[in-house]
């Protein structure tokens, strides 16, 4: 079971971001993917804060986990949590997001800022690529895993199925999947058109091990990550983290429109305020 | 391997087997080489043998195969991706610009069945590929008939740090052209397999052969035929296009691809850019259409681009 101690940290740490992923929505004119951000935030911090064997003082370290984020558009999110970590600078973060020449990109550019590991963006690429990741870690007998972050929406793409049977048809018990299942894609919710369930048994028909969670629940997240088996299991592993978009901001949950967009200093105050109201649940006590 | 080679000029021999050859030479000698297949690999038939820990088949799925690619290249590998150049090129292609050129990445893809030398017709032929390919930011372009250059090539490529796309003809049956050893091939270099004065044909790939047959035609006729292998064709020989057009005045153009959008191209694109225009120009190859079923031979006759051809299109030039 998870350490209180160590989920009240992360808690308080899901909460600073939500706030800051706000502030920066509100401060940046042009339009952020904040649904999808804010789907992703316990995942991301938990990785970032606790799951993961990473360094932001040695980016390059052999041995260090690798992340891809296969949801590119999510860049702000992965950006937040990193910097949170003290791999970035916020007030650079802040000031220059989305802007001519900045590192810190809508979707992220491994060439534009050192530290992310792989430039992702059109979405249903990042899986197979990762697998590459995981082909190269074993072959050379190195002890990391590749985590791959997707959303659901983006594995209706062929080319992440054909990357799950490759991963599961090879064992890469060294590659971790995590899907953000919101249930909700740019333009319509799960089972409008496209019905992506039995979810978790498509993953498990492919030979993976499937451990599905509440993505929101850090307690839970912290136990899905130590559930992981170590990297010589005969499988790969996908956390099915069921997730809202646009989760802590009441106008944004389960609201189709918010799949990307800017705020308006009375949505930033709106947005804040509910975070605040929402101080414990969200994990933000002491 | 070269030492092993028979030499003689327009025998066949496979650039399949070539590569194949290479690529344990390569992996013997660098830890960090691959070889994969979208269930395409008949060139790593021994290499599987010799290192099953760098072989990834995935099966038919080659977008899968060149982000995994891209994915061996983010590790510091050498992934040599081997398959048939339309699924390579145009399957993958969002995968092979947005995993692998976007980022730089040092994977090589070996392809084969280049122009209509597959002979399964339009669904295998490969006409779009350099279109394709030279439009990728990052992605240099490299067509090769001569089945012993592809050792040279890939050996090259070993500290060549883009990505590289090599064009292959048929891939079984391939006219050896040049002496094993005689040329140092380079990425930007253009090759002149036969002097002459009158004009030029440029060609790359399988009709670099037919180039120089049509130059023996040409010969009996008291025409003095050049023939460069323009085997670079992203980046282009400007150098060498510009003296032919100063030596030779004539231009012509014959390739095994899509007319208006390969070596042709690139060639009139760069006359047009540097201002230096041949007396006469004329280009040579697939037309807009689908070739449908044949031999390489038999559809390069149809549609009008081998030796027969490109005599009579140099003749005209003369007139």
């Amino acid at each position: 079971m998870a350490d209180p101690k160590e989920v009240k940290r992360l808690q308080a740490l899901a909460y600073d971001m939500r706030k800051k992923l706000i502030t920066l929505t509100g401060y940046y004119e042009g339009i952020v993917h904040i649904g999808g951000d804010l789907s992703v935030t316990d995942l991301l911090i938990a990785l970032y804060h606790y799951g993961m064997k990473v360094d932001p003082k040695n980016i390059k370290a052999p041995d260090r986990d690798r992340f891809l984020l296969s949801k590119g558009h999510a860049a702000v999110s992965m950006y937040m949590a990193m910097t949170l970590r003290g791999y970035f600078d916020y007030d650079t973060l802040m000031k220059t997001y989305g802007r001519l020449d900045s590192a810190f990109g809508e979707h992220p550019c491994k060439i534009q800022l050192p530290g992310v590991e792989c430039s992702t963006g059109s979405l249903g690429q990042g899986l197979a690529i990762a697998v590459g990741m995981a082909f190269s870690a074993r072959m050379k007998k190195e002890k990391h895993r590749v985590f791959c972050m997707m959303g659901d929406g983006e594995t209706c793409e062929g080319e992440v199925w054909e990357a799950v049977n490759t991963a599961g048809s090879y064992k890469l018990g060294n590659l971790v999947g995590i899907v953000d299942r919101n249930k909700q894609m740019m333009t319509s919710f799960d089972g409008d058109y496209m019905n992506l369930e039995p979810y978790a048994d498509r993953w498990r028909a492919f030979n993976w091990n499937v451990i599905e969670l509440d993505g929101h629940d850090m307690a839970a997240i912290v136990d899905a990550i130590d559930q992981i088996p170590p990297i010589t299991n005969p499988k790969p592993t996908v956390l099915i983290a069921h997730t809202t978009k646009g989760k802590g901001v009441s106008y944004m949950e389960h609201e189709i429109n918010w799949h990307a967009g800017s705020l308006s200093k009375a949505d930033t105050e709106k947005a804040l305020a509910d975070i605040e109201a929402n101080y414990d649940k969200l994990g933000g006590g002491k | 391997m070269a030492d092993k080679v028979t030499w003689n000029f327009g025998e066949f021999l496979s650039a399949r087997s070539v590569a194949g050859e290479t690529i344990i030479e390569l992996a013997k000698k660098y830890p960090n080489v691959w070889g994969i297949t979208a269930d395409q690999g008949g060139a790593l038939k021994q290499f599987k043998k010799d290192f099953p820990e760098r072989f990834i088949d995935v099966g038919i799925a080659e977008q899968n195969l060149s982000g995994i690619a891209a994915g061996l290249a983010l590790e510091g590998n050498i992934p040599f991706i081997f398959g048939m150049i339309p699924f390579m090129s145009m399957r993958a292609c969002e995968q092979n610009r947005t995993a692998i050129c976007y980022q730089d990445l040092p994977v090589r893809f070996i392809g084969t069945g280049g122009g209509l030398t597959s002979g399964a017709g339009s669904t295998h032929n490969a006409m779009e590929d350099i279109g394709i390919m030279k439009s990728l930011v990052n992605m240099t372009v490299l067509s090769i008939g001569d089945p012993n250059m592809v050792r040279d090539i890939m050996l090259l490529s070993m500290t060549y740090p883009h990505p590289l796309y090599l064009r292959l003809a048929q891939g079984k049956k391939d006219r050896m052209l040049y002496e094993p050893g005689k040329y140092e091939f380079k990425v930007g270099m253009g090759l002149t397999a036969r002097e002459g004065k009158d004009a030029t044909v440029l060609a790359h790939g399988e009709m670099v052969f037919e180039a120089l047959e049509a130059a023996n035609l040409l010969k009996e006729d008291g025409i003095d035929t050049r023939v460069v292998d323009m085997y670079s064709i992203k980046p282009l020989d400007k150098e060498l296009l510009f003296k032919c057009i100063k030596d030779t005045g004539n231009i012509l153009v014959l390739e095994d691809h899509l007319m208006d959008c390969g070596l042709a191209s690139a060639i009139s694109d760069a006359c047009m850019d540097e201002g230096i225009y041949p007396k006469k120009f004329k280009r040579l190859g697939i037309p807009q259409i689908y070739a449908g079923f044949g031999s390489g031979e038999q559809l390069r006759k149809k549609f009008g681009y081998d030796k027969t051809a490109a005599a009579a299109a140099v003749k005209d030039m003369l007139k």
